[in-house]
């Protein structure tokens, strides 16, 4: 190889990360079988519409390998600027409803919460990239990083949406950690957070209080609450190691089990694929992490470097809080289980994140 | 170069805590998988079983309820299918929401509403709730389209209880309705059947446990939004027993007709002259509101609601009933499924008490119907024989107290036959005294007075049949021979219910055996226990009854049985509700019929027929209905001619 050569689009086309577009593809195909199966064997209302859904996220991907990472980088505090401008807009627009995490422009509604995490991301991926090494050490490099990720953190808690707001601080703090924050800040902000907890509770609705209640004790209101939990588990502890078939679900065919389109696919997907089923989903989510990973640890720019680092956090994070809930471990937040789940915002989401890791990839100018 | 090694450091930090993350993620990957597997494998045998307990909703089918029918299988009491549109809470999720979408459809009152939410509250959320029963075809058309996008919303097919005789037969049939909470508190397991019905008097009540059946059980497979999807049915209930009644429908619509008009005239309620009267008159107006649109024209031209009272037909051989009429009667239908506040209001506001059942309940003093236990007493003990007689002046001083005939002038010398043919009180009063009461009450327990009679209406009232005994234990004062005056001509504490006017009259009809009643039909006649009453002192007895309407100075002359029939034999009875005062007797006694309604007498009339060889034995009681002689009297010839008619083939 010659190096100073300008890339060309050849070349860019030889680096596209093929098994990255590969493995999401392969998600969004399972979800649309879900949903498929989730409408009683019909394309309509979901899969259809999920697997059209999946096809653009595939152009977003191409498109956003087209723009230069680094155009993004320049571009980074901006967007996180108009993302957070949009999650004030939303308490001001839509002040009348009790939940209101959604806005609409043009006939297309999205959540701003969604696009405000990969924002954040990039924003403290730009910051520290900015750092120079030795000023790691202070502790007034992390008040700036503070104001970025409280931000969007307290607007998305007031929607009010835990689930996301606590998605965002924990992807931001993943960044921190890369970035290198040594260890005694690392615990800092451990104590800090579990000392907050409480003040956060207060901040609570009532119907969050009562989730995180009943998820600790879930049994008590089986017809109540605690409903979608324990239907959950049954759906999912009767699957067994192979499932009930396609199509074949009781639970979620008859109905017991909630929202099976959206935070439920994953339940119903164990219920009629079994043991066998759900740990194949997962391998094909840690190949995709694992992947955004080895990207950042092969790149050269740190801004991508991070970047690579936050997104795939968010994307496990996604994972681990939807499967979580499903099996009883966390409290039913509302999370759905990205490219499967229906539902635009959290795919398309996913694909700019992908598309962001992919431009990376073919804009990186460091050679191995 | 520092600043390079620096960057490298940088780097490998980075590198290290990216190399950190992803083994963190890859742990807490490994938990979940771990905690599928705890789901999936290690309890998926727990979860499979109650994923079947999910799938299925196992439900209790409630029995079809025995019917009853009278002796020629004409319907009493059946069943008749009914739609009930039902809506889970736990299925609707948003249950005001498809309130609203429902009232819509068909017309929800802002009360019914109310109470389905109250309801919605109060139950488990997987519990049904009936917003409406009976649907009309109309709203079932309606909703049958419509109600499939609602969720939750659901029909049910039952069965209702239908009376298709109605009032007619209220007080035999009784009425089934909704368990109460002590039927639950009773019988926790009850609660799986929301929709049972149960007996609570009469007929449905006595006879429970037979025509209830056994309920039986399926599971239904439902989606979670509460359609059934599949029924598969383990356990096929039984229906309960069918049963047929002695009663004869056709007597008792004669029965109830005649009691009830008495001697007077029907009036036209459409007349502006009948609506002027119950505008004006509280009781006719609670008649009329009752349901019951029998009004009278009196012989003094006063417009009155019917008459109230019982009447009670036995079978002296086999003591089945073939009539029971209680006056007022109510229609069982009104509280087979929710009693309406305005029903209910009418029937407890009502003065008469159309719910009391009379003829089992009513305790009434018996009056000179009594006398015939007088007589078999005196007989059996040999105290007097046919011969034996007393000389009647009108009355009788006992002590420094008058005892009067109801003849002031007297009677003059009577033997027994004489006394029972013209009622005459004196005589009995003498022979009471010889008698005493003692004996007096052992002959009337043995023709069934002072005890249940054991028909199949349960809360029988005993009566009080007065001793010695009885009255230092319930006055703590000892029994005076005046009472035993009294107490001959069946008033003082004498207290009987018709139902033990007619088994008295057809013991002494039957003459052999302790005849018990039984509103079932018997297909043979059991062993009744033998009577144990001296044949010789029966038939004088039976002759007596006899000349009350064969003889010229019988008190029911005017009514005899025609000869074709057999004839008639009988006692009349009026019974004084207020006493009279010396004032009054010495003014001359004024009139029935010119007395308030309250304070006229009794009429009674207790008999049997055909004179020989008895067959059928009645009982009427006229509250307030003047003499036994002129009120009750005939129409108990008139329901005795109507059986052995219809006996006979004829009309």
């Amino acid at each position: 190889m010659i190096t100073g050569q300008p890339i060309t689009l050849w070349r860019r086309f030889l680096r596209f990360p093929w098994h990255l577009l590969l493995l999401s593809l392969a998600l969004v195909t399972v979800g649309s079988l879900a949903l498929y199966s989730a409408s009683e064997g019909s394309w309509s209302p979901w899969a259809g519409r999920h697997a059209v859904r999946g096809g653009i996220g595939v152009v977003l991907v191409f498109i956003l390998a087209f723009v230069d990472l680094r155009l993004l980088r320049k571009w980074s505090y901006f967007i996180l600027l108009a993302a957070v401008g949009m999650l004030v807009a939303l308490m001001v627009v839509d002040s009348g409803r009790f939940v209101s995490r959604w806005i609409t422009i043009g006939g297309f509604t999205f959540q701003p919460s969604e696009p405000a995490k990969i924002a954040v991301v990039m924003a403290l991926a730009r910051y520290f990239d900015e750092q120079p090494p030795e000023r790691m050490q202070s502790l007034l490099v992390y008040l700036p990083p503070l104001v970025l990720i409280t931000l969007p953190f307290l607007l998305i808690i007031k929607q009010p949406d835990l689930g996301t707001a606590l998605a965002l601080l924990l992807g931001a703090l993943s960044v921190l950690f890369a970035a290198g924050m040594p260890w005694r800040y690392i615990f800092m902000v451990i104590v800090l957070g579990l000392g907050s907890l409480p003040v956060l509770w207060m901040q609570l609705h009532a119907y969050q209080k009562e989730r995180v209640m009943t998820f600790l004790n879930p049994s008590a209101d089986a017809l109540g609450a605690g409903y979608q939990i324990t239907q959950s588990k049954i759906a999912l502890g009767s699957g067994g190691l192979f499932g009930k078939g396609f199509l074949m679900g009781s639970q979620s065919q008859l109905n017991y089990l909630p929202e099976k389109q959206t935070d439920f696919v994953f339940t119903m997907i164990g219920e009629e694929f079994g043991l066998v089923g759900n740990l194949f989903i997962l391998s094909v989510y840690l190949l995709l992490i694992g992947s955004i990973l080895a990207i950042s640890l092969r790149v050269g720019s740190r801004f991508a470097q991070l970047t690579c680092v936050g997104i795939a956090m968010m994307l496990f994070l996604y994972v681990f809080v939807n499967v979580a809930m499903v099996t009883g471990l966390l409290p039913v937040v509302g999370a759905p289980l990205p490219l499967i789940s229906y539902g635009g915002t959290a795919m398309l989401t996913v694909f700019v994140g992908l598309g962001i890791v992919v431009s990376a990839v073919v804009h990186d100018r460091s050679e191995n | 170069m520092n600043k390079k090694a620096r960057e490298k450091e940088f780097r490998r930090v980075m590198t290290r805590r990216s190399l950190l993350l992803g083994g963190m993620q890859l742990g807490i990957a490994s938990f979940l998988g771990l905690r599928l597997y705890q789901l999936q494998v290690a309890q998926n045998s727990q979860y499979r079983r109650l994923s079947d307990r999910n799938q299925f909703d196992v439900k209790i089918v409630a029995p079809q309820r025995g019917r009853v029918f009278d002796r020629k299988m004409r319907l009493l009491a059946g069943n008749a299918e009914s739609y009930q549109l039902r809506v889970t809470p736990l299925h609707a999720k948003d249950l005001p929401q498809v309130l609203d979408d429902l009232s819509t459809i068909i017309e929800l009152k802002p009360r019914e509403r109310e109470e389905v939410i109250a309801a919605a509250v109060k139950n488990p959320s997987f519990r049904p709730i009936v917003v409406r029963g009976n649907l009309t075809q109309r709203e079932l058309a309606r909703l049958a389209v419509r109600s499939a996008y609602l969720p939750g919303v659901t029909f049910e097919k039952v069965l209702r209880r239908i009376y298709p005789q109605g009032a007619l037969t209220g007080h035999v049939t009784g009425y089934v309705s909704p368990l109460t909470s002590r039927e639950l508190d009773l019988n926790p397991a009850l609660q799986q059947l929301p929709d049972l019905a149960t007996g609570k008097i009469g007929v449905e009540s006595a006879l429970e446990s037979q025509l209830r059946g056994k309920p039986g059980s399926e599971r239904v497979e439902v989606n979670a939004r509460g359609r059934p999807i599949r029924v598969l049915r383990d356990f096929e209930p039984s229906a309960g027993q069918d049963v047929r009644l002695a009663l004869d429908i056709g007597v008792q619509l004669e029965a109830a007709e005649v009691l009830r008009r008495g001697r007077s005239q029907t009036v036209n309620l459409s007349l502006s002259e009948a609506q002027g009267a119950i505008a004006g008159n509280a009781e006719l107006k609670s008649h009329i509101a009752a349901g019951d649109n029998l009004v009278l024209r009196d012989p003094k031209g006063n417009i009155t609601p019917a008459e109230s009272g019982a009447l009670v037909v036995m079978d002296v051989r086999s003591g089945e009933i073939v009539s029971l009429v209680s006056a007022p009667m109510y229609d069982p239908n009104i509280f087979t499924e929710k009693l309406l506040t305005r029903d209910w209001r009418r029937l407890n506001d009502h003065p008469r008490t159309p719910l009391l059942n009379r003829v089992t309940t009513g305790m009434y003093a018996p009056g000179s119907t009594f006398k015939m236990v007088v007589a078999l007493a005196a007989l059996e003990a040999g105290i007097i024989n046919e011969r034996t007689s007393f000389f009647c002046k009108g009355d009788m001083e006992l002590g420094n107290a008058t005892f009067h005939c109801w003849q002031k002038l007297g009677h003059g010398t009577v033997n027994v036959l004489r006394a029972l043919e013209q009622s005459c009180d004196v005589f009995f009063y003498e022979v009471a005294l010889k008698t005493g009461i003692q004996r007096i009450k052992n002959m009337a327990l043995r023709l069934g007075f002072g005890a249940e009679t054991g028909i199949d209406i349960p809360g029988e009232k005993t009566g009080i049949i007065p001793s010695h005994d009885w009255k230092l234990a319930t006055h703590g004062v000892a029994w005076t021979p005046g009472e035993t005056v009294v107490a001959s001509i069946g008033q003082g504490y004498v207290l009987a219910t018709p139902i033990q006017l007619a088994l008295m009259t057809a013991r002494i009809a039957n003459g052999q055996f302790a005849v018990e009643p039984s509103l079932l039909a018997r297909s043979k006649t059991p062993e009744f226990a033998p009577l144990d009453i001296p044949d010789s002192a029966l038939r004088i007895v039976r002759r007596g009854m006899k000349m009350v309407t064969h003889s010229g100075r019988g008190t029911a002359r005017n009514y005899n049985l025609g000869a074709e029939f057999g004839g008639m034999a009988g006692k009349t009875g009026t019974v004084q509700v207020k006493r009279i005062t010396t004032e009054q007797r010495e003014a001359g006694i004024v009139k029935n019929i010119d007395r308030p309604w309250k304070e006229r007498d009794h009429a009674l009339f207790v008999g049997y027929a055909p004179v020989t060889d008895p067959r059928y034995a009645i009982s009427v009681v006229v509250e307030h209905g003047g003499s036994g002689s002129s009120m009750a009297a005939p129409i108990a010839r008139k329901i005795l001619e109507k059986i052995l008619r219809s006996d006979r083939g004829l009309v």
